[in-house]
């Protein structure tokens, strides 16, 4: 069976996508069964290698040679990154987690619906099953829920390399449009959603069922404390990040109608023009879904 | 099990497909499935730029790659013919199989490696090194059109493939004296996009070259491949197997289907290309790239004197067979619709630019002419305040009318135009009250008719090939009977539809029935499967073959029961003595005195028990007569579709509710594939309204490569579908018989754009474009105060 070029030979043992289909430049595969092990070769290899998740991104990229890593790590074999802690106050979930699996887990769905909901909007059932919530933070696409949610969330990430771990907020995660701050060396191991939330939802407009957002709005809403009025509107889909919606926010919590905030949500924004969506429509959609969450968080004028 | 006797007539047999539970199960076979020892697999350079010269292909560095067999240019291949340009009136393109000097879209084949598989073939591919002097691109049809335009064919004087011209001042002085209301109607570049992609195996077997391709039609192919390579079309064998969907891209003849068979054939080795689908979406045809300039004269009672058009088509850069401009011509030929219009013209032009040719797909320049008229009617009921409901009605086809010739000399023969609109309008109505309650934004309700020519003169297309079809009937030794077609089925129930045909004009069970298609060595020459041809084809040579057999069954069932010939029937299967049911032999026992006990066979009868029918359509032109007329189909099945939306006007997303198809095809053989039909149809043609759309930056790069940009709509797209038949019979067709292959796509987008406007109607917004997308609805909507919000706030 050949799988992955002519390099990708030693290291298979079995090929998810059957045979004779995909047609990725060269690549070496290595599937480590221990973090430390993915860590030192990533600290080894560098920009050569890429981590692969559940590949519903990476793949695509490969076969159309638009990625040509020169090693892969998949990081599916490693039994640290995978699971779900649950504490009180928070969801500690291994970044290998599949997206399906979440989606299925009824504690999860009570004690944090919204995550349930968003994942909904995830492609369809058969991407959720293999793709990842570490793949999908690590990929992050504009245009996802799960970025947008875990900025709307105060989510943090843990993140590893051989020098050790880190904390990174999710404020802080998301750089530019596919774009993170991890370093090549390290890897996402962890995703840390704080259960605080009183209420979030999720809203989006795709093109046809399953596909990104075309525009999307995570709302959250908490108690206020006194330096934090409690209130997260997150526009996806809408920029080259998921983007907070500090002003609609405001408006927000200043008991703003709802056609306040999203007016405020709508001039925040710099929305992208591609061939799904152009620019006005961006701000138009994020409009009409403020609107839509304002009345969902309960907390319109 | 039915059967019944062989009738004058044909009736309805809603059953099952018989090739289903082999597509269902994995059990089918596609090229992909070919696999012979020793094949080395196939992969193309691709042109990277959209139009330029080619200086030179530097194959060197790819040649020297692991596991490469061969590296083939343009140059290599000089010695196979250009594609033949056939058609009349038409500007020679001389399609190479490989490009030699110029390449003129993104995708167009500069080189072929050959290599032990895919993968080397591939990392190979990408070592040869093209050195392309960039020319100026023509990215779209204005840039076309425009005077001094960069040229696509240096020995062109302009870029126009082809223009017609008609002149009638008579029709000049109607428009000058009468109200005119245009309009200026677009629709975009989309495409079939069928399951299975393209691909080619080739091999040489016995001194014969054997060719495996996912085509709709194999005898096409075998000339074409004959004519290219310069080899006696006998010692070319074409196989389609199973083939998952074509919708028209596949009735072309590509050039991957020439060089593969040029590779296996040098190398004496099978080759096999299978082509990806992003290469697809290059080098698979697109469809549907047309502007109408349409105008209609109303007099002072409201009504239509005349229509008159001038359109124009991108058909890309040209290089395909048949030629691209063949759907643009039925677009014009079809300017008044099922519409008693007395007088209408159409000017045509059609452009190259540097972009994948263009050619068929579903509806064949119906639907884009469709759209542009049933707004054109909008439009008119609104500029002259009328019902347009109201409008259609007084100038549809009544029955009175038929037979009905329209002004440009299509004739047809029958129909339920005008019941297949009232049908509608009475679903209309009540369906839009039921959903109105669970509509979310604004409800509105669509129409759309049309007349769909069936079985098309392929002659004034294709330029060689016509209208035949040829069946040849066999009875083996057990009984069994086998039909051999000619026919290129792509998914649409053939099998079963042939098997039908031979078990009713027979009399004989259905499972009795063997079917061989697909492979011109088992097959009479035939033309293949296009233009909603099938059936009725089918049913014309089933039908004299199966005469002529039964002539030879009675003469040696009669002989075996004392009886004479005329007073045998076959029933089930069985030859029995009208009238004395029990006096009968079965098929086995007259086969076996045709094929072994030959001397108790009566005198004067030849052994054997096959026969071949071969059809030729009556009453079709195979050319414009002196006044430009053409009757270019054997018959025009009919259909109205009927839409109900929900279009939110603050994101301009619209939700399909319901959908009606009212479609009289004449007599249906199958019913339930006939609605198969439909639904496909209509998934199609919601596909081309509000998702589907290839488009090209203005360096004439394709901007959607893949599913990620291409939106085909998926089962959730689709809304609630009622399909309600008529069967108006063909007074032209055995059987009257009518085809349903297409219809299903045609009517959709005007059906939609129709609705969408009249949910918006207090806005004015009047829709000339497809698709209809979210931004160009809100685009629209900011451009027009919009009451309802201005009123809420
Ligand atoms: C048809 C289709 C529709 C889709 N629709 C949607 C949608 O609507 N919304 C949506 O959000 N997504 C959608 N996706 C993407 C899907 O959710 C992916 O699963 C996700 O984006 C990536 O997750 P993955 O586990 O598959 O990662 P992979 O594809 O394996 O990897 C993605 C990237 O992240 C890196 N990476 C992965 N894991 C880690 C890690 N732990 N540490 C560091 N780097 C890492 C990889 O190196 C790679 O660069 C769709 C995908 C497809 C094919």
């Amino acid at each position: 069976m050949r799988c992955g070029g002519r390099a990708a030979r030693p290291a298979w043992t079995g090929c998810w996508w059957g045979e004779d289909v995909v047609k990725p430049a060269p690549f070496r595969y290595l599937r480590p069964t221990s973090l430390d092990e993915a860590l030192d070769a990533l600290a080894t290899l560098g920009d050569e290698a890429k981590p692969i998740a559940g590949g519903q991104s990476l793949v695509p990229m490969l076969n159309f040679r638009l990625a040509r890593p020169g090693v892969l790590i998949d990081l599916g074999r490693i039994p640290a990154l995978t699971g779900v802690h649950r504490t009180d106050g928070s969801l500690r979930i291994g970044a290998m987690t599949r997206q399906r699996v979440l989606e299925l887990d009824q504690d999860i769905a009570d004690r944090l619906p919204v995550l349930r909901a968003a994942l909904r909007h995830v492609g369809h059932v058969q991407i959720r099953t293999r793709g990842t919530i570490g793949g999908s933070l690590a990929h992050a696409d504009a245009a996802a829920e799960l970025p947008a949610l875990a900025l709307a969330l105060d989510a943090t990430v843990e993140v590893a390399s051989v020098a050790g771990t880190r904390t990174v907020a999710a404020a802080d995660l998301f750089l530019g449009p596919w774009t993170t701050c991890l370093a090549p060396d390290e890897l996402l191991t962890r995703v840390d959603v704080p259960l605080a939330w009183q209420r979030a939802a999720i809203v989006e407009l795709a093109r046809r069922h399953g596909d990104f957002a075309l525009a999307g709005v995570v709302g959250a809403r908490r108690p206020a404390t006194t330096d934090d009025a409690g209130i997260r509107l997150v526009g996806f889909g809408v920029g080259w990040t998921p983007v907070r919606l500090t002003e609609a926010e405001a408006a927000l919590a200043a008991g703003g109608s709802a056609e306040v905030v999203a007016d405020a949500a709508a001039a925040g924004i710099d929305p992208i023009d591609d061939i799904h969506a152009d620019a006005a429509w961006r701000r138009d959609g994020l409009r009409a879904l403020v609107t839509r969450i304002a009345d969902q968080l309960g907390v319109a004028a | 099990m039915s059967g019944g006797a062989a009738t004058a007539g044909l009736v309805a047999d809603p059953r099952p497909r018989r090739e289903d539970p082999r597509l269902l199960t994995g059990q089918g076979s596609y090229v992909a499935d070919v696999r012979l020892p020793g094949m080395l697999e196939a992969a193309f350079v691709r042109s990277p730029l959209a139009h330029a010269r080619i200086r030179a292909v530097d194959t060197d560095a790819a040649r020297a790659a692991p596991g490469v067999i061969a590296v083939l240019t343009g140059a290599d291949l000089s010695d196979v013919e250009p594609f033949p340009d056939l058609r009349e009136r038409t500007r020679p393109v001389r399609q190479r199989a490989l490009c030699i000097d110029r390449v003129r879209y993104v995708g167009a084949p500069l080189a072929v490696v050959v290599a032990e598989d895919r993968y080397l073939a591939e990392d190979a591919a990408e070592l040869v090194d093209a050195d392309l002097e960039e020319l100026p691109v023509v990215a779209d049809m204005d840039a076309a059109l425009a005077p001094g335009a960069p040229l696509l064919y240096d020995d062109w004087p302009d870029d126009r493939i082809v223009a017609t011209a008609p002149v009638d001042p008579e029709l000049d002085a109607i428009f000058e004296t009468h109200q005119v209301v245009r309009g200026t109607y677009r629709m975009q570049r989309h495409t079939a996009m069928p399951m299975e992609t393209r691909g080619v195996v080739a091999t040489v077997e016995r001194g014969r070259l054997l060719v495996w391709t996912s085509t709709q039609v194999p005898h096409v192919v075998r000339t074409v491949i004959a004519r290219t390579l310069g080899l006696p079309e006998h010692r070319i064998r074409v196989v389609a197997g199973d083939v998952g969907g074509g919708f028209g891209s596949k009735l072309h003849v590509y050039p991957e289907e020439v060089v593969i068979p040029a590779l296996a054939w040098r190398l004496r080795r099978p080759v096999r290309w299978i082509e990806d689908r992003r290469e697809h979406f290059l080098a698979s045809s697109h469809a549907r790239h047309q502007r109408h300039d349409l105008e209609a004269a109303v007099d002072e009672r409201g009504d239509i004197v005349a229509v008159r058009g001038d359109l124009v088509c991108d058909v890309g850069s040209g290089e395909i067979l048949p030629p691209g401009v063949a759907p643009a011509f039925v677009s014009a030929g079809s300017i008044t619709g099922p519409y008693r219009f007395p007088r209408s013209q159409a000017r045509l032009t059609c452009v190259v630019t540097n972009k994948t040719p263009s050619g068929a797909y579903r509806g064949f320049g119906t639907p884009e002419i469709v759209f542009a008229l049933e707004r054109l009617l909008e439009r008119v009921a609104r500029e002259t305040g009328q019902d347009p409901v109201e409008l259609r009605r007084r100038h549809l086809i009544r029955p009175e009318d038929l037979p009905y010739e329209t002004p440009n000399g299509r004739r047809i023969d029958s129909g339920s135009h005008l019941e297949a609109f009232e049908r509608a309008v009475a679903w209309a109505e009540t369906t839009r009250e039921r959903l109105a309650p669970t509509a979310r934004g604004s409800i509105g309700v669509g129409y759309a008719n049309y007349i769909e020519g069936v079985s098309p003169n392929y002659h004034a297309t294709s330029g060689l090939w016509a209208q035949q079809e040829t069946s040849t009937l066999r009875i083996e030794p057990d009984g069994t009977v086998v039909v051999a077609s000619g026919l290129g089925p792509m998914g649409q129930g053939t099998e079963t539809m042939l098997a039908t045909l031979a078990s009713q004009l027979l009399g004989v069970p259905h499972d009795q029935v063997e079917v061989r298609l697909g492979d011109t060595d088992l097959s009479p020459y035939g033309l293949g499967s296009f233009g909603s041809r099938s059936t009725v084809v089918a049913a014309g040579a089933v039908q004299l073959a199966a005469g002529r057999l039964l002539d030879k069954v009675r003469t040696i069932a009669g002989h075996l029961l004392e009886a004479s010939a005329t007073d045998i029937e076959l029933v089930d299967g069985r030859a029995r003595v009208v009238g004395s049911p029990d006096r009968s032999v079965g098929l086995a026992e007259v086969a076996h005195l045709a094929y072994f006990r030959t001397f108790d066979l009566p005198p004067g009868t030849e052994p054997g028990l096959e026969a071949t029918g071969a059809y030729e359509q009556p009453g079709v032109d195979h050319r414009p007569n002196a006044q430009g007329k053409l009757n270019i189909c054997l018959t025009y099945a009919n259909s109205t579709h009927a839409c109900v939306v929900d279009v939110d006007r603050a994101t301009g997303v619209v939700r399909l509710l319901a959908h009606l198809a009212v479609h009289d095809a004449g007599l249906l053989l199958n019913p339930q594939v006939v609605d198969g039909q439909i639904m496909g149809g209509v998934a199609q043609g919601i596909g081309g309204a509000l998702y589907e759309q290839l488009l090209h930056d203005a360096d004439g790069q394709p901007l959607v490569t893949s599913f990620m940009d291409y939106l085909v709509p998926g089962a959730p797209e689709v809304p609630e579908l009622t399909i309600d038949h008529l069967s108006t019979p063909s007074t032209t067709t055995p059987f009257g018989l009518k085809g349903a292959g297409e219809a299903g796509a045609t009517g959709v987008p005007a059906a939609i754009a129709n609705a969408v406007c009249d949910a918006l109607r207090d806005t004015g917004i009047d829709i000339t474009q497809t698709p209809i997308t979210p931004s160009s609805i809100r685009a629209a909507l900011r451009a027009t105060p919009d009451p309802t919000t201005t009123e809420g706030s």
